[in-house]
């Protein structure tokens, strides 16, 4: 029996093996942990590469991304683009872990647990329980595939519903662990319909679990659906001997999940039936290795067999801290991409007006050291702010930068002083920043002073590029960031887009915000950036 | 007259301690979740007002107003902690959730369980099945690293989508 479940006369439980390998997890998942203190999202090359278990990328201490975002975003871009990688990264998963990581290595596994934990009266599962168990593939075939599919390659939308309209993990991991960290204190002002709706069902799936074991993976996880298709033939999983199972049912009836028969597509080889069963037919296996097998019974596993496993087991714990360690280290000391206060690049030049050459420091100047100021500081502006210190906030004087557009030319911001500025943030993966770029040509083509330069962020070059082929805007000058540019941290740009700063004649900041605009909206900041 | 023996009478009292316990535990997390959701609902409702008489730049939520709001669910918060500390500690819980659930409807045929003990033995099968869907796995990742599916999933994890997490 579990370690949890064994001492039932003791007061505080030992944590069971499964329950540190799930804390394991979600540390080694979560490694970026400036990220909370900081604010920003780690957003390394290792994102390219998805977790096994659920854990949004958009948290602030994920080094790696969500399968099932991933999934979605995949079939968001089937149009396009074939969604083999993610595909393959699923199959790769099921294949050799199937549900065992839904019990053993899944983050939101872990909350649910812990929320089950609080001590108030349990629903036990029932035929009801059950029949709702099946709920989870709707929501797979529904929000998971169909919406993205229909929205991506039917109308060219972003649209991945599971993760817009339902995620817990998103509100939880993402949204609220962005939002606790003053650092994104403009966040708030896009928060709307959406956040509320998500906000609400999030609490509800949380108490829920309160009551009932894991509701969200027994009715609602679609990426527990999938590895639930891989589990009958696993390479890890619980796996039962039939000469010694004699059918009695205590594995089903004992077992807290909605399972058939141990190790079928409800099973998550939490590996409690092993001790429940009396002829100690169930084992937890890896191919041919039993990971944990009966210990007690006359059917136990021999002694030495099970010292064995344990020196491996002990072996495997110090390997995985020493990764661990590591892991913690790179990401938070090592990792260049996690460093947002790296001076940018040569090709980057910035410089500020001679007036304010002195001025106090501010939290932004911070960000861009002073070392970077090159001789071509000398080219004062135009229209001098008064006094306005270096920076990214609102009232503050934007630092001068230059950058290669896309079509060749050169951007120098010093060179639109006495015009408004509008700088916008977007991805091509990102739906708000699609739909309000149109907002940016119409008010180009109403205003044609106006300067309007779309950044978009380093990573998707290539289909950024596609894109704007296909809209033909040219109204609007387009650039691209890279590591090399570092356009986004030289600017103070957060992670979350879109993200608009708008500049008045004298180069000052009048708006900075993380949110998407409506048309009227931009136009309104324009005008209050246009007032002499 | 009625009358219950010493040792039942004393059960029967840790039972309904017991179970006052879980009672007022379950109350108060339901509490809970009511405040935090209606206090998110309260003031989605009192923005969206504002924004409805046409205040182009009314923040329906700010950190202030959120804070305010989550203020008065702390005290619950911490107390709901701490009785659940408390039912750790003294080794409260729901003793149904532990036992077996024999329900007549999830254990219809007994027998098919064996069954498929003997069907998931079928090793040869499994293994060729494991073998293929492994192999095509990797083909499908490589083919995604070619075809650009590696930068895409990049593109998506390197930013956030403010969408996509419920800012926005």
């Amino acid at each position: 029996m579990d370690k949890t479940t064994e001492n039932k006369n003791a007061g505080i439980q030992r944590p069971g093996t499964r329950h540190l390998v799930q804390l394991y997890a979600a540390l080694l998942y979560n490694a970026n942990l400036r990220g909370f203190i900081d604010g920003h999202i780690y957003s390394g090359d290792l994102k390219a590469v998805c977790v096994p278990g659920f854990n949004c990328y958009s948290c602030p201490g994920a080094i790696a991304s969500c399968p099932l975002g991933s999934l979605q975003n995949a079939l968001n871009a089937a149009g396009h683009t074939a969604p083999w990688y993610v595909l393959g990264i699923l199959a790769l998963f099921g294949v050799i872990l199937g549900r065992t990581i839904c019990g053993w290595i899944c983050p939101l596994g872990l909350i649910q647990e812990l929320l089950h934990k609080i001590p108030t009266p349990k629903v036990r599962k029932s035929h009801i329980t059950r029949k709702l168990s099946y709920l989870k593939y709707v929501f797979l075939a529904v929000f998971v595939i169909a919406i993205p599919l229909i929205y991506g390659v039917g109308k060219g939308l972003i649209l991945p519903g599971f993760c817009k309209y339902i995620c817990p993990a998103g509100t939880f991991e993402g949204a609220v662990g962005l939002l606790q960290n003053p650092a994104n204190a403009t966040s708030f002002y896009q928060l709307g319909a959406l956040f509320t709706n998500k906000w609400v069902i999030m609490v509800v799936i949380g108490l829920a679990c309160v009551f009932c074991y894991r509701t969200f993976c027994r009715f609602i996880c679609p990426l527990g659906a999938i590895y639930g298709f891989f589990n009958r033939f696993a390479l890890t999983g619980v796996k039962v001997d039939p000469d010694r199972c004699n059918g009695c049912g205590l594995c089903v009836m004992k077992c807290r999940m909605d399972v058939k028969h141990a190790g079928d597509h409800e099973c998550i080889s939490c590996g409690k039936c092993i001790n429940t069963c009396a002829r100690g037919a169930i084992s937890l296996k890896c191919g041919k290795i039993t990971l944990k097998g009966p210990e007690t019974g006359k059917n136990a596993d021999p002694e030495p067999e099970i010292r064995k496993r344990k020196k491996a087991g002990r072996i495997a714990w110090g390997i995985a801290i020493a990764a661990l360690v590591f892991a913690v280290a790179w990401f938070n000391l090592i990792e260049p991409a996690t460093d947002r206060t790296a001076p940018p690049a040569a090709a980057v030049t910035t410089d500020r007006p001679a007036e304010t050459e002195n001025a106090a420091g501010t939290e932004a100047e911070t960000a861009v050291p002073e070392t970077q100021y090159t001789a071509e500081e000398t080219a004062v502006p135009a229209v001098p702010a008064a006094d306005a210190p270096v920076g990214t906030e609102v009232g503050n004087l934007l630092p001068d930068f230059s950058t290669e557009l896309l079509n060749g030319e050169t951007f120098r911001l010093s060179d639109w002083r006495g015009h408004v500025v509008v700088i916008n943030f977007w991805g091509t993966t990102c739906a708000p920043c699609v739909e309000e770029l149109p907002y940016y040509e119409q008010l180009k083509e109403a205003y044609p002073d106006v300067e309007i330069l779309a950044i978009h962020n380093r990573a998707g070059a290539k289909k950024a590029k596609d894109f704007l082929a296909d809209k033909g805007w040219d109204h609007l000058d387009f650039a691209l960031d890279s590591k090399e540019k570092g356009l986004l941290p030289l600017l103070n740009a957060a992670d979350a887009m879109p993200q608009t700063i708008i500049l008045n004649k004298q180069g000052v900041v009048t708006y900075n915000a993380q949110a998407p605009l409506t048309y009227e909206k931009l136009e309104a900041l324009y005008q209050q950036a246009n007032e002499p | 007259m009625f009358t219950v023996p010493e040792k039942n009478g004393k059960e029967c009292e840790k039972m309904t301690r017991t179970k006052l316990f879980l009672i007022v535990q379950a109350v108060l997390c339901a509490v809970i979740a009511v405040l935090l959701a209606a206090g998110a609902l309260g003031l989605y409702l009192d923005g969206a007002a504002k924004q409805a008489e046409g205040d182009l730049f009314c923040y329906i939520f700010t950190r202030e107003r959120a804070g305010a709001k989550l203020l008065p669910v702390l005290p619950l918060l911490f107390c709901a902690l701490g009785l659940t500390a408390a039912g750790v500690i003294l080794g409260i819980k729901d003793e149904n959730a532990e036992k077996p659930v024999r329900d007549e409807k999830l254990l219809r045929d007994p027998g098919s369980i064996r069954e498929r003990a003997v069907h998931q033995q079928a090793d040869q099968k499994t293994r060729i099945l494991r073998t293929a869907v492994l192999v095509i796995a990797l083909i499908l990742i490589v083919l995604g690293i070619l075809n650009g599916g590696l930068e895409d999933v990049l593109a998506k994890g390197a930013a956030i989508c403010t969408e996509c997490v419920g800012l926005g």
